[in-house]
């Protein structure tokens, strides 16, 4: 059709919203997840060594709220199974799952760059060094309920991306890609310390590896206490910001033009994504490939709209990591494998088959 | 309705000074072309305008305001521009893109609403885009993006349009619809437009004012007869035009220079 023909056959009184159809069916997928997510929770709570059947679950969920009176038809043991052990362990892996979804997501829109996952400005690497000195250091503190290794990893990802952000800062701008470069080579220095650090630690050495593959063992409530308000705050103000990021897909010039204060935008996303990253791993480890991989499966099936990219990356990336930790803990039940050997070894394939599937552009 | 007014300015890439000293003003319902060879700094004018580039001296004034302390939104409000080779996401649709005209007339927590789609659609009908609407960016030609795009700054609703070679990909009958389009618009509501152009036969049509720039400074201003003449285009092109007058419009027409002797010496 030429340029006149399809102005003769297009009026104004087509309406817009035939040729904007998407918002409903990404509405629809929202509600979809959300359904899902309570049966993967249900799942997750039910699966396990101890045999529980999914009523007593509920009545025993049920009897904690207040005004809903049960008797307890069931020993302490299996409540505090459910209580204590299951419960906290599925609800950070959601949390978990999450967040490094989300921030992929947003790194990746910010750095305009398919690669960029959440751990590529030094969040990673920084949490892995301190989470290694509290290993090591024969200091045993207790803060909030919590121990070192967590609280170290924890400061030591804010400290390292603080140190990656004011390298890279030219004045008032900090342009992306010497974000990048300066995050890739802090990364590469803190990860040979930390190699360094393996090595002549010996006693130490299982829990470290066990840590850096990931893992959701003895989650406790302390933990999530600690890590939702980050979680909240950030998930928050990124999903604020999701129009912004749209605009920013036009690059920065364009995005000036259209009325984003483009230094100001770089900041909060950078300061949101990074606080919600560092408080994931800074309790479970370094879960790869859930952020990288997460936000583009959901921009295969949906499109590159943030405003839905955003939240359907939260909702998917919660089921994965609640399904990742099923199978982390029943493989080789007793014992438990790392959840990042789960992550990618389920992940990747799925994804390849994605990209096999494609057929329209991704980014 | 806005007036814009450049009060010399002088831009500068680290020492290399590209712009110095340049004054020059735009009144509502005016369209101003600036014209000059590569590299004489027309882009960087355009992109000071819009506050994309800070200027090492001198000021931009929007009414008579200093644009360096209008809050980004607000001046995009004010000022919609329409980039060279517009590089635009690739896997979103036309309607998306033209749509993200209307972010500055939205705040924090709002979603467009039905007035904002049907802004955007007549901005689509205006520039022919309507048939583009669902296709994916990947899938438009460097002429269809560049309508696209003109869809969009229409979609800001600004006072003022600054436009950096807008018919740099588009055939001979897209380039008079689409200035036709802004020319009208300029006089209809009032629009200060300015537009950076490549050709002169369109420039000395459509603008009302010209400015010639060369190596950084204004070389001649005036009503497009009183610029264009063979004089002013040797000593900023050198000798490869050639100026006569348009058989239809009575406005300098400009031909290449390509006399036979030249060709003949060309086939040896």
């Amino acid at each position: 059709m030429s340029w006149q023909q399809a102005k003769l056959s297009h009026t104004n009184q087509a309406a817009p919203a035939a040729v904007y159809p998407h918002r409903r069916g990404r509405v629809y997928a929202i509600l979809g997840l959300l359904v899902l997510f309570g049966v993967m929770v249900a799942l997750a709570i039910t699966v396990g060594s101890a045999r529980i059947p999914l009523s007593t679950t509920i009545d025993i969920l049920l009897s904690k709220l207040p005004l809903v009176d049960i008797t307890p038809h069931w020993t302490s043991a299996l409540e505090t199974i459910i209580l204590e052990i299951r419960l906290p362990r599925i609800i950070l892996a959601g949390l978990v799952g999450a967040a490094l979804a989300i921030a992929g997501a947003t790194y990746q829109g910010l750095f305009r760059n398919p690669l960029a996952d959440p751990y590529l400005i030094g969040v990673a690497q920084g949490a892995a060094l301190g989470a290694v000195v509290g290993f090591i250091l024969p200091i045993d503190w207790q803060w909030l309920g919590l121990g070192t290794v967590p609280l170290f990893a924890f400061v030591g990802a804010l400290l390292s991306v603080a140190v990656v952000y004011t390298v890279a800062r030219v004045g008032k701008v900090m342009p992306v890609t010497t974000l990048i470069l300066a995050g890739v080579a802090l990364g590469a220095l803190l990860s040979s310390i930390v190699s360094y650090l393996i090595i002549t630690s010996e006693e130490q050495l299982h829990g470290i590896m066990f840590w850096l593959m990931g893992s959701f063992s003895l989650t406790q409530w302390s933990e999530i206490k600690f890590v939702l308000p980050y979680m909240v705050v950030g998930v928050g103000v990124l999903l604020i910001y999701a129009r912004s990021l749209n605009v920013m897909q036009l690059g920065e010039e364009q995005a000036q033009q259209l009325g984003i204060d483009v230094e100001k935008l770089k900041l909060i996303l950078l300061t949101a994504a990074t606080l919600v990253t560092a408080a994931a791993v800074s309790f479970v480890g370094i879960i790869g490939f859930v952020g990288i991989i997460i936000p583009h499966a959901v921009r295969l099936i949906w499109g590159p709209d943030y405003r839905f990219l955003l939240p359907l990356s939260v909702l998917v990336g919660a089921i994965f990591l609640i399904l990742t930790d099923i199978v982390a803990r029943t493989v080789l039940a007793p014992s438990e494998v790392p959840i990042g050997v789960i992550t990618a070894f389920c992940g990747a394939p799925f994804f390849l088959y994605l990209l096999r599937r494609r057929t329209k552009v991704l980014f | 309705m806005v007036k814009l007014e450049m009060q010399g300015i002088t831009l500068a890439y680290g020492d290399k000074k590209i712009v110095e000293d340049i004054t020059f003003q735009v009144m509502p319902g005016e369209m101003v072309g600036l014209v000059g060879p590569n590299g004489s700094g027309k882009s960087t004018i355009i992109k000071a305008l819009s506050r994309v580039v800070t200027p090492y001296s001198g000021t931009v004034l929007i009414n008579g305001r200093d644009i360096s302390r209008i809050p980004r939104r607000e001046l995009s409000l004010l000022i919609s521009v329409i980039p060279q080779i517009p590089l635009l996401p690739s896997a979103f649709t036309a309607f998306e893109i033209v749509l993200m005209g209307r972010n500055p007339h939205l705040g924090l927590f709002q979603y467009e609403g039905p007035r904002d789609m049907d802004i955007a659609w007549q901005a689509m009908e205006q520039t022919s885009t309507q048939c583009l609407a669902e296709r994916r960016i990947s899938e438009l030609s460097g002429g269809e993006i560049q309508c696209v795009v003109i869809a969009r700054a229409l979609t800001q609703e600004t006072q003022a349009i600054l436009l950096d070679e807008p018919t740099a990909n588009l055939d001979i009958s897209r380039q008079i619809e689409i200035l036709d389009l802004v020319k009208g618009l300029c006089r209809k509501n009032k629009l200060a437009v300015v537009a950076a152009l490549h050709d002169l036969n369109l420039a000395a049509h459509y603008c009302d004012r010209l400015l010639l720039i060369n190596r950084g400074g204004i070389h001649a201003e005036g009503t497009p007869i009183e610029v264009i003449n063979t004089q002013n285009l040797e000593q900023v092109y050198g000798h490869g035009s050639y100026v006569h007058t348009h058989p239809l419009s009575g406005l300098p027409a400009v031909l290449p220079r390509v006399d036979s002797s030249r060709n003949s010496s060309l086939n040896k």
